[in-house]
């Protein structure tokens, strides 16, 4: 039950900050940008240079770093994983052998490249959902999907499902959490048992929620339907996005510097 | 004594951005047999203080023992605790899941691994005490019920097991007054008759004053008052008002009676009791 609690995903910090105050579809592009050049990158240096960055933003940004940094802890597994995949298998100069395991100086480059690629990219993201608050994100992925609607995309009504899902995100591990302790109450067993058993016993749980979770989407449906809501064409926006200045300065130092970084190492 | 709560304290996410300390310092003990309402306004950690009953929270400082066994010690059998202590959640409609309402109060005796025989002989039991007819009901869906029904369903599912203590945690919540009658009326009778300890969270006074016979007043995460209704009511009026719980209506119409220099006695808990009181001190008492 505790591991529910202790998903920091999409969990919004607010400060009064440079970084939080920037203008999302900035804050997206930016995050794209490293992204991108993350992929490009080959040697240490760049690395080095571009996890600056990143490290500097988090300073900017007000957030303590904890919780940046506890983004990192669910993925840990992960980037500890292909680092002994490519530790072990990659062909090359032996530096290290322990029986037939051996640990060569081309494995050891690769999987720290890999390892540090993968912080980069939690710490950049993890920055971007701390930093800048559901609404606003999702008013952001709206503008810029927009961009797209020639062909066809459903901009509005995509960003609209998103606001929702990220929205019911926490009612809905709460409501595990409640329905789990209820069952526990009654009898129910989740943690002993073979495999098959486990996932038998959470029947209990899944049935519930879904329950719930389709009544509550009946009961938003009609709660929209009561606002006169209709889609996406000609709503206006309360909060109109603006592009100011310091957006603009920060998004030219991000290209500047993924570009650079990108090109250079 | 039955359960025994030792200086409990707890914070809901410790070390998180959003740590908050819902439990102060908790002391308690409750005896087998007695009938219990713990009353409180919204947020004050009812809710959190009954999940350590059963062992489902574990305090962050403080020992709870049932029946002489330390909850948190290694090793303890919570599941045993589990089943000596029945806990009724709010909404506990919300926790259905079965396909027929047989199959659902036979949730909690199948898992305690009992022969089928033995499931039914407690399925029957548990539908009968509280008042859905066997007969007309182990086939249905319990979601085709009624909200009250399903409650009642949700209740029997707990009662199968048998439990010497029974916790519910605002039971009344969202039913209209027949319904709110009927499952409080189950409770009492579940009480007189059956002689189950039983603990009722509640956040209505009326409904809690004249059910129980025992009171614990909670406030920001500690109990403050703790005592009969009868003696609460006497002694403790203004406090209930300063924390915004209020006295029941005709407590407080005995209360403003007396402020007028009437010498009543205030500890009353219902209309007949407040009756019987005035027309006690009425100087020319009228014939009816
Ligand atoms: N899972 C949780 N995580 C964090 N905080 C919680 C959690 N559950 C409850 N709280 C907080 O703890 C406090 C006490 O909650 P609790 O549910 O025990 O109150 P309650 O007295 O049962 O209230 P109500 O009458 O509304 O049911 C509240 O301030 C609530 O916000
Ligand atoms: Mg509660």
């Amino acid at each position: 039950m505790r591991i529910l609690r202790n998903i920091s995903f999409g969990q919004y910090i607010p400060r009064d900050s440079l970084i939080h105050n920037l203008d999302p579809r900035i804050k997206i592009l930016s995050c794209l940008a490293i992204i991108v050049s993350l992929f490009l990158i080959t040697k240490f240096s760049g690395y080095l240079i571009l996890g600056s960055f990143v490290l500097i933003s988090i300073i900017i940004s007000k957030v303590h770093p904890k919780f940046v940094f506890r983004g990192l802890r669910p993925l840990l597994f992960i980037i500890i994983f292909t680092l002994i995949i490519h530790l072990f298998m990659t062909e090359g100069e032996v530096i290290y052998q322990l029986g037939f395991l051996k640990i060569t100086r081309e494995g050891l480059v690769k999987g720290l490249l890999i390892s540090f690629r993968l912080f980069i990219l939690i710490l950049t993201t993890s920055l971007l959902t701390l930093a800048t608050s559901p609404i606003s994100l999702t008013d952001g992925i709206e503008r810029l999907l927009s961009v797209f609607k020639f062909i066809g995309m459903p901009a509005h009504e995509i960003a609209m499902m998103m606001t929702i899902a990220l929205r019911f995100i926490p009612t809905l591990l709460e409501e595990t959490e409640k329905i789990m302790k209820a069952q526990i109450s009654r009898g129910a067993d989740f943690e002993s048992g073979n495999i098959f058993n486990r996932a038998k016993n959470l029947i209990p749980i899944l049935i519930p929620l879904f329950v719930n979770a389709f009544r509550r989407a009946d009961e938003l449906a009609i709660a929209m339907e009561a606002k006169c809501y209709r889609g996406g064409e000609g709503r206006t926006h309360y909060r109109e996005l603006k592009i100011k200045k310091t957006d603009i300065l920060t998004f030219a130092l991000t290209i500047v510097t993924t570009v650079t970084v990108s090109v250079m190492f | 004594m039955f359960i025994h709560l030792e200086n409990i304290c707890f914070t809901y996410s410790l070390g998180m951005p959003f740590e908050t300390e819902v439990l102060k310092n908790i002391n308690l003990e409750i005896d087998e047999g007695e009938f219990i309402g713990l009353i409180g306004n919204t947020g004050c950690g009812k809710t959190t203080l009954i999940q350590h009953f059963n062992g489902l929270l574990a305090p962050t400082s403080g020992k709870i023992y049932v029946e002489g066994v330390d909850l948190n010690k290694k090793g303890a059998n919570l599941k045993l605790v589990r089943q000596k202590i029945g806990l009724v959640f709010q909404y506990p409609e919300n926790q259905l899941f079965e396909e027929t309402i047989y199959q659902e109060v036979a949730f909690g005796p199948r898992k305690l691994g009992l022969p089928e025989g033995k499931i039914e002989k407690r399925v029957k039991e548990a539908l009968k005490m509280v008042d859905l007819d066997y007969n007309l009901y182990v086939e249905r869906s319990p979601f085709s019920l009624s909200g009250g029904e399903m409650r009642r369903v949700a209740l029997a599912s707990i009662l199968s097991i048998r439990p010497k203590m029974l916790i519910l945690d605002e039971p009344t919540a969202n039913l209209d007054p027949q319904g709110r009658d009927n499952i409080l009326s189950e409770i009492k009778k579940i009480h007189y008759n059956f002689g189950m300890t039983v603990v009722l969270v509640s956040h209505n006074m009326e409904e809690v004053a004249e059910t129980v016979k025992r009171l614990l007043v909670m406030h920001r995460g500690e109990i403050i008052i703790d005592g009969t209704p009868q003696e609460i009511f006497e002694k403790h009026a203004n406090d209930l008002v300063k924390v915004g719980l209020g006295l029941p209506q005709v407590t407080e119409c005995m209360h403003k009676l007396k402020a007028k220099g009437k010498d009543v006695y205030t500890g009353v808990l219902t209309v007949d009791d407040a009756e019987r009181e005035v027309l006690k001190k009425m100087k020319k008492p009228i014939k009816r």
